[in-house]
């Protein structure tokens, strides 16, 4: 079963076409790893499949609704059913993490009793290991640390589906490999979908169930990890396989 | 080529960066008389501009033959060059007046697409507005407090203070020539008149323009450098609700807290010369300025500062809501919020000026 389907999706800014006629499914409680070189369209796909830019052609299926850019009440429904976990982490600087995650929940069920939301908050906070760090402001925390609050945050409303930029950008093995780890658990644990652009090939092959390979704005592959190994294609090979190898040697 | 009218520039043995414009001014010379032989039989010594230079005259000047280029600079532009399109020469020259036509008539469709922008964001503040006062949604709890004490409490000594200078100064400047026609005693109603109705909503909304709307655009576009703006709509936030409506509430209720005590310090300041410089008693001087102010002067002055600061806040809102993607963008935003507040203040006094006097 599939969360999301892109069907002929054209996106660019104005007569700029970033992305071509793309056809995709992302099934539901996998993780799909999405790579491509630099400049190829990567961020711009997660912003169209986040809601933040209207595809100039063609459609994105959410939970086997199309999303109408324009309704106010269907980008409300893909907001409620979406996660983003952005590059560096996109935290409020003037509110400290546990405001940070406590966020959502308080601009969409302001009855919420505060000792239910401390504890949703304090659960989410446990999931990514940064209880110790609730009253920090964000500016005090490391770029790995921020990663996981802003994971806590995209978390709390339940998505089923989280959109994450980069998720290991900047951070060390150690650290990157942690998150890692982190998605495989919340993945297992709430059957939540996972949509990762990424240029870390390490971390695709710990997690991607399913990896696009995008090229000059064109979907270039799309197939499981096994398949991506297995695949003869040259730009696959010399952007992935090369690439594995070299960090293996 | 006809070597009758083929002009010859022979290029130098050194071709290095501080070579080229001298070549190249020779060569555009010569080209207005005809065609050119650019010969490179002496060029030994090469940098990749000499590269660029080769570049550009193969592919962009059908007029000029270049010879004698010797292996090793043959291969440098080979290696360094190969299959790389000569960029500059893709400009067609429009010729000077369509040039400005084309820049005066792209400037006029930016600028009105951003006036377009900005009434939307008006349009948009005020909706929000209205709605968050219906429900009470989609700010942040405490926010408006937040914003009133930054705004109001933090605003307060230095609107005093440069209030009450002005009123000594426009008190000192005026007292000299009503004295000179016996005129004394109307310092207080120019001083009354003056403050309540012109320089305390003027002053008020620069100091505001300077203070709180540079504060609030690069608040405002840092936030949208760092994605949180971004964050907030995937939130299932509206961000002109959720960072702009707690800074129009707190600026309706800062701007007559502000103004009132603004007006005392103006007032004071007149008081202040009129008792040393002319020896009027305060009382004196007040029971005066009643008589030519009433408290409609004091309303169309607050007024004026409330619409001065919605301006503000609008403004500055638009700057950092619509900056691009760089840092570099947030001191520029800041830079232009100041300068739009100030001429929105001024535009705005004077279409109050128009309708009032």
């Amino acid at each position: 079963m599939d969360i999301i389907a892109a069907r002929n999706l054209t996106v660019g800014y104005g007569t700029l076409q970033v992305l071509r006629d793309l056809d995709f499914r992302i099934p539901v409680a996998e993780i799909t790893a999405v790579v491509g070189t630099s400049g190829c369209g990567k961020s711009t796909l997660l912003k169209t499949l986040a809601g933040l830019i209207t595809p100039l052609t063609g459609e994105v299926i959410f939970e086997d609704e199309p999303v109408d850019y324009l309704s106010e009440a269907s980008l409300a429904s893909l907001f409620r059913g979406i996660g983003v976990l952005y590059q560096d982490g996109a935290l409020l600087n003037n509110l400290d993490l546990f405001e940070n995650v406590a966020l959502p929940v308080r601009m969409h069920h302001r009855d919420m009793p505060e000792a239910v939301l401390k504890e949703m908050v304090h659960d989410r906070l446990a999931q990514v290991e940064l209880i110790d760090s609730a009253a920090k402001y964000p500016a005090e925390l490391s770029g790995g640390m921020r990663k996981r609050g802003a994971l806590a945050r995209a978390l709390i409303m339940d998505p089923a589906v989280v959109l994450c930029d980069e998720p290991s950008g900047g951070l060390d093995p150690i650290t990157s490999n942690h998150l890692d780890e982190l998605l495989l658990k919340i993945k297992e644990a709430f059957r939540t979908t996972f949509v990762v652009v990424t240029h870390e090939l390490r971390s695709i092959q710990r997690i991607a169930d399913q990896v696009l390979i995008l090229n000059a704005g064109r979907l270039h592959f799309c197939g499981s990890l096994p398949e991506v190994m297995g695949s003869k294609d040259e730009f696959v090979r010399t952007f992935f396989l090369r690439k594995v190898d070299h960090d293996d040697t | 080529m006809d070597e009758n009218t083929t002009s010859r520039v022979s290029l130098p043995k050194r071709l290095c960066a501080q070579d080229i414009p001298a070549a190249f001014r020779e060569i555009q010379t010569l080209r207005e008389e005809g065609p050119v032989v650019v010969d490179f039989r002496n060029v030994e010594e090469f940098d990749s501009s000499a590269l660029a230079l080769l570049s550009y005259l193969r592919g962009c000047f059908t007029d000029v033959q270049v010879a004698n280029i010797g292996e090793k600079f043959e291969h440098s532009f080979e290696a360094f060059l190969g299959g790389t399109p000569p960029a500059a020469c893709d400009v067609p020259d429009l010729g000077f007046p369509t040039r400005v036509l084309h820049s005066f008539s792209n400037t006029f469709l930016s600028q009105m697409r951003k006036l377009g922008k900005f009434f939307v964001l008006l349009g948009d503040e005020i909706y929000h507005t209205g709605a968050y006062l219906r429900t009470r949604e989609g700010v942040y709890p405490g926010e408006i407090w937040d914003q009133l004490l930054f705004m109001g409490y933090k605003s307060f000594p230095i609107t005093c203070l440069l209030v009450f200078l002005v009123g000594v100064t426009i008190a000192l400047t005026s007292a000299t020539q009503l004295k000179s026609y016996g005129a004394d005693i109307y310092l207080a109603d120019l001083i009354g008149y003056g403050m309540l109705r012109e320089l305390v909503p003027l002053m008020t909304g620069i100091i505001l323009a300077g203070k709180v709307g540079a504060a609030v655009a690069a608040e405002l576009s840092t936030m949208t450098v760092l994605e949180e703006v971004d964050a907030l709509k995937t939130m299932g936030v509206v961000p002109e609700k959720f960072l702009m409506v707690p800074r129009l509430i707190a600026m309706t209720l800062a701007v007559p807290l502000l103004v009132g005590i603004a007006d005392v310090a103006g007032i004071a300041g007149g008081i202040l010369v009129g008792r040393l410089s002319l020896g009027i008693l305060p009382s004196v001087f007040i029971r005066e300025m009643n008589t030519a102010v009433d408290l409609d002067d004091f309303f169309i002055g607050l007024m004026k500062s409330l619409v001065f600061g919605w301006a503000i806040v609008v403004g500055s809102g638009y700057k950092g809501l619509t900056v691009g993607r760089s840092a570099g963008e947030v001191g520029r935003a800041t830079t232009e919020t100041v300068v739009l507040s100030v001429t929105l203040i001024i535009v705005i006094d004077c279409i109050f000026g128009l309708i009032l006097y």
